[in-house]
């Protein structure tokens, strides 16, 4: 215990320097700001900054780049807030309620809870990552395909309580977002599935143009036919960046909850901030007394999920550092960057290099506190964009999805794509077929997959192991638990 | 903030570049633009990012030089881009084996003669390794292991079946006498990221893999390296065998390189060979690729066009045995 507090007064040594200062407040503003920008995540942000970071010292370099990496997990929720739009992946959930509490002139609040949510995921997910670094390292470990293929039914299972109504309609929804994962390529055989000759789709379906599709273009369509509402807010409440006391509290539990989920998450090879945020809306969700108002602008379903993100993050950071071994695409980056000055992360970081290990560590508190100081300030500006009426701003959503959707690949196929996906959300929400569940499905889809087949290959085929395997039997478990639950809940509420 | 500005300029640069025609003694006159066909990150943006560096701080070229990543269909969205761009000498794009495998695997249409290949630059070597308290010491205790019980020496490999590491250690079964297809591969998506911690977590008996990616986890003592695919016992990595020193005959370079764009004139060629024959004897780029674990493998273009007409052949023969190629 002794030697950790040692090892943390060595690194706010090296980080409490003002060049690092500097570069933490602007990698953070970076961030925030290309987080925002929705089709930009924190990996293109980090990569812009490879070439800046050739001339720094090594600690400088990777504390500029959790700065960004930082930021961008700030920012990334400020669109979905706003318009709708997620900024990245990670903050898709986002806009399942914060989108609903723009719409009902709580955009202030959702805006200032995302900020205070992420500032105490953050925090907190410091605090595991100096104190159980390695434990977790370890546990993480024990991983193999059978637990992940238990962990990802668990997860899908738990989404099916995030659809309305009837529990067919939300089978019926993760099937299809299945169905749309096996497109592409399929990495155990090199052999193209439901292609049908397009080239573009041998890649698989990026998860991120269905969203943005679904999403923010669906939103522009069902907006288009009142094209002089500015929602009908009252001016007073918009400009107010501030949560009441009784926000607060709702919130407080769902922030404490999400904080360990996400970071261990996060720590996981494979899993990512993505799968983190679904997952824990999920848990509130079904943990929740008032079930029906999630999607409907609770405060709770976007204060769990911004902790679990950045908490997320804090995970990611785990494998870099303790095994040298990305955890995430954006730690992939700052792998490449932190080789190309010369630090190979890796088992023996912490203790070759213990001044940029702790001295990293130390500067992602102090992120921490300057992220939450830029971002509460930046959204007075940000919430008066509601001001501007439905002519003007469904035409700029509609740029900024396409540009989004552009930035992803650059591929002018993902125009086509995205276009057939907002129609089909529409057509989705006036049956009333559930997306989020179809979303979650494409995006572990392909992972359920690949870790059942791998245990099958492991097992020479028998299902037995995803039972022999301790953690995966209790996933299985907690996944028909959570399922009867499910099932019991509405039949009560039928009858 | 300086070096903030200088990338705006870079930036603005970029987006104003005109058109050219080449003359005789050819230069850049325009932004040099080294096409990364794959996300920010990994071995080809390296490739271009190290390349980079060394062109502009060692001044071998006057004009600026910039990375562009086009990621997506294995390589092909870069290198189509970069076939669109006929006669321009200033886009190059970073290549590998990957431009032969796609294509004789049936994904791409694309090969080496759709270009004018410029250099192979680096090579990094491919490994075969352990858990640390693995009982097998050596390549040959593995491969009699897996002889003996195929089913009970899963092998992690990733991101794709297929790829050099798979090619690898097919050939090294191949050798030693194993039919190909009993091997269980488990295939890792996430390719290293997720292949160590299954080595680790004791998912995954044994895996094949690029050096670079178990080289700190070898040092760290957590992992152990039973062979590399090298011609001879690496400076940086004294104690481990090459597979040709355990008695396999296999040395396998997983080479990068760089091609130009279709239609080039010789003087464009040309230039590049003087400027990249320059740049691989420079401090600065031996300081770089020696810290990411690469090994210095020029070839020139006219060497390298031979080489891959060599390659393309050895690889037809080795997928058509086991059975990938269709």
């Amino acid at each position: 215990m002794q030697e950790i507090f040692a090892n943390l007064a060595l690194g706010f040594e090296t980080a409490f320097t003002l060049t690092n200062i500097i570069w933490v407040f602007i990698g953070g503003v970076l961030g925030t700001i290309i987080g925002m920008l929705p089709g930009l995540g924190p990996a293109t942000g980090v990569a812009i900054l490879i070439p800046i970071t050739f001339g720094m010292n090594p600690a400088t370099a990777l504390i500029t780049m959790c700065a960004v990496y930082y930021g961008a997990m700030f920012g990334g929720s400020r669109a979905s807030i706003m318009i709708n739009t997620p900024g990245d992946a990670a903050s898709i959930v986002s806009c399942f309620d914060g989108y609903p509490m723009t719409k009902q002139g709580r955009a202030g609040a959702a805006l200032a809870i995302s900020a205070i949510a992420s500032f105490i995921g953050g925090m907190i997910g410091m605090i595991f990552l100096i104190f159980l670094t390695q434990p977790i390292a370890n546990a993480a470990l024990k991983f193999g395909p059978a637990e992940m293929f238990s962990l990802m039914m668990f997860a899908l299972v738990a989404t099916i309580s995030l659809s309305e109504g009837s529990i067919l309609k939300g089978i019926i929804a993760i099937t299809f977002g299945l169905m749309l994962s096996t497109i592409g390529l399929d990495a155990l055989t090199g052999i193209t599935r439901f292609t049908y000759g397009i080239r573009s789709l041998e890649d698989s379906i990026d998860f991120l143009v269905i969203i943005i599709g679904v999403y923010a273009i669906t939103e522009v369509y069902k907006n288009f036919r009142d094209l002089d509402t500015v929602y009908n807010l009252d001016a007073k409440s918009i400009g107010k960046v501030a949560i009441t006391k009784q926000e607060f509290k709702q919130s407080i539990g769902p922030m404490l909850r999400a904080t360990p989920l996400g970071f261990f998450v996060g720590v996981l090879p494979g899993m990512g901030a993505t799968i983190a945020t679904f997952m824990d809306y999920a848990m509130e969700k079904s943990i929740s007394k008032h079930p029906e108002k999630f999607g409907k602008g609770a405060i709770e379903g976007l204060a769990g999920p911004e902790s679990a993100n950045n908490a997320c993050s804090c995970g990611a950071m785990v494998p870099l550092l303790t095994l040298g071994i990305p955890g995430s695409g954006t730690t992939a980056v700052m792998l490449g960057a932190l080789t190309l000055i010369g630090v190979r992360p890796g088992p023996l970081l912490f203790a070759q290099h213990p001044d940029i290990a702790w001295g990293v560590i130390a500067s992602m508190l102090l992120g921490n506190i300057i992220l939450i100081l830029i971002n509460l300030p930046m959204a007075i500006p940000l919430v008066q964009l509601l001001r501007i009426p439905n002519r003007l701003m469904l035409p700029s959503v509609f740029g900024l999805a396409i540009l989004g959707t552009y930035f992803l690949n650059y591929s002018s196929f993902d125009f086509i794509l995205v276009m057939i996906t907002a129609i089909l959300g529409f057509l989705f929400s006036k049956i009333d077929l559930p997306i989020p569940p179809m979303v979650l499905a494409l995006i572990l889809g392909g992972t359920t997959e690949q870790t059942f087949r791998n245990s099958m290959v492991l097992s020479d085929g028998s299902l037995s192991i995803l039972f022999q395997k301790p953690l995966s039997a209790v996933f299985l478990v907690l996944a028909a638990v959570s399922l009867l639950y499910a099932l019991i809940k509405r039949r009560k509420k039928a009858a | 903030m300086k070096k903030l500005c200088s990338l705006f300029v870079l930036v603005a640069l970029v987006i104003s570049v005109g058109t050219l025609s080449a003359t005789p003694g050819w230069k850049p006159t325009k932004t040099i633009e080294l096409v990364a066909p794959a996300n920010p990150g990994g071995g080809w943006d390296m490739l271009c990012r190290v390349v980079q560096k060394t062109l502009v701080d060692e001044k071998l070229v006057e004009k600026n030089v910039i990375v562009v990543n086009k990621p997506g269909g294995g390589g092909a969205v870069g290198w189509k881009y970069l076939e669109g761009k006929k006669g321009q000498g200033e886009f190059l794009a970073a290549t590998s084996t990957l431009l032969m495998l796609n294509n004789l695997l049936g994904s791409s249409d694309l090969t080496y003669k759709n270009f004018n290949p410029i250099a192979m630059l680096q090579a990094e070597w491919i490994a075969v390794a352990v858990k640390a308290d693995s009982p097998h010491k050596g390549i040959n205790d593995l491969l009699t292991a897996i002889k003996a019980n195929p089913s009970a020496v899963p092998i992690g490999v990733g991101p794709t079946l297929g790829n050099n590491d798979h090619l690898v250690f097919l050939s090294l079964a191949k050798n030693f006498g194993i039919d190909p297809k009993t091997i269980k591969f488990i295939v890792y998506p996430g390719a290293g990221g997720e292949i160590v911690p299954a080595v680790l977590g004791d998912h995954v008996k044994a895996t094949v893999i690029g050096l670079g990616e178990v080289l700190e986890q070898h040092r760290a003592g957590k992992m152990r390296v039973l062979g590399i695919t090298a011609d001879k016992e690496l400076e940086f990595l004294p104690g481990v065998k090459t597979f040709k020193n355990q008695g396999i005959d296999l040395i396998f370079p997983h080479w990068r390189g760089l091609i130009a764009a279709p239609g080039l004139k010789p003087e464009q060629i040309a230039y590049w060979d003087d400027v990249f024959s320059k740049m691989v004897e420079t401090k600065t780029w031996k300081d770089q690729i020696s810290k990411l674990g690469w090994t210095n493998f020029y070839q020139s273009s006219s060497v390298h066009t031979k080489y891959l007409t060599e390659q393309t052949e050895v690889f037809n023969d080795l997928l058509t045995t086991v059975g990938l190629k269709k």
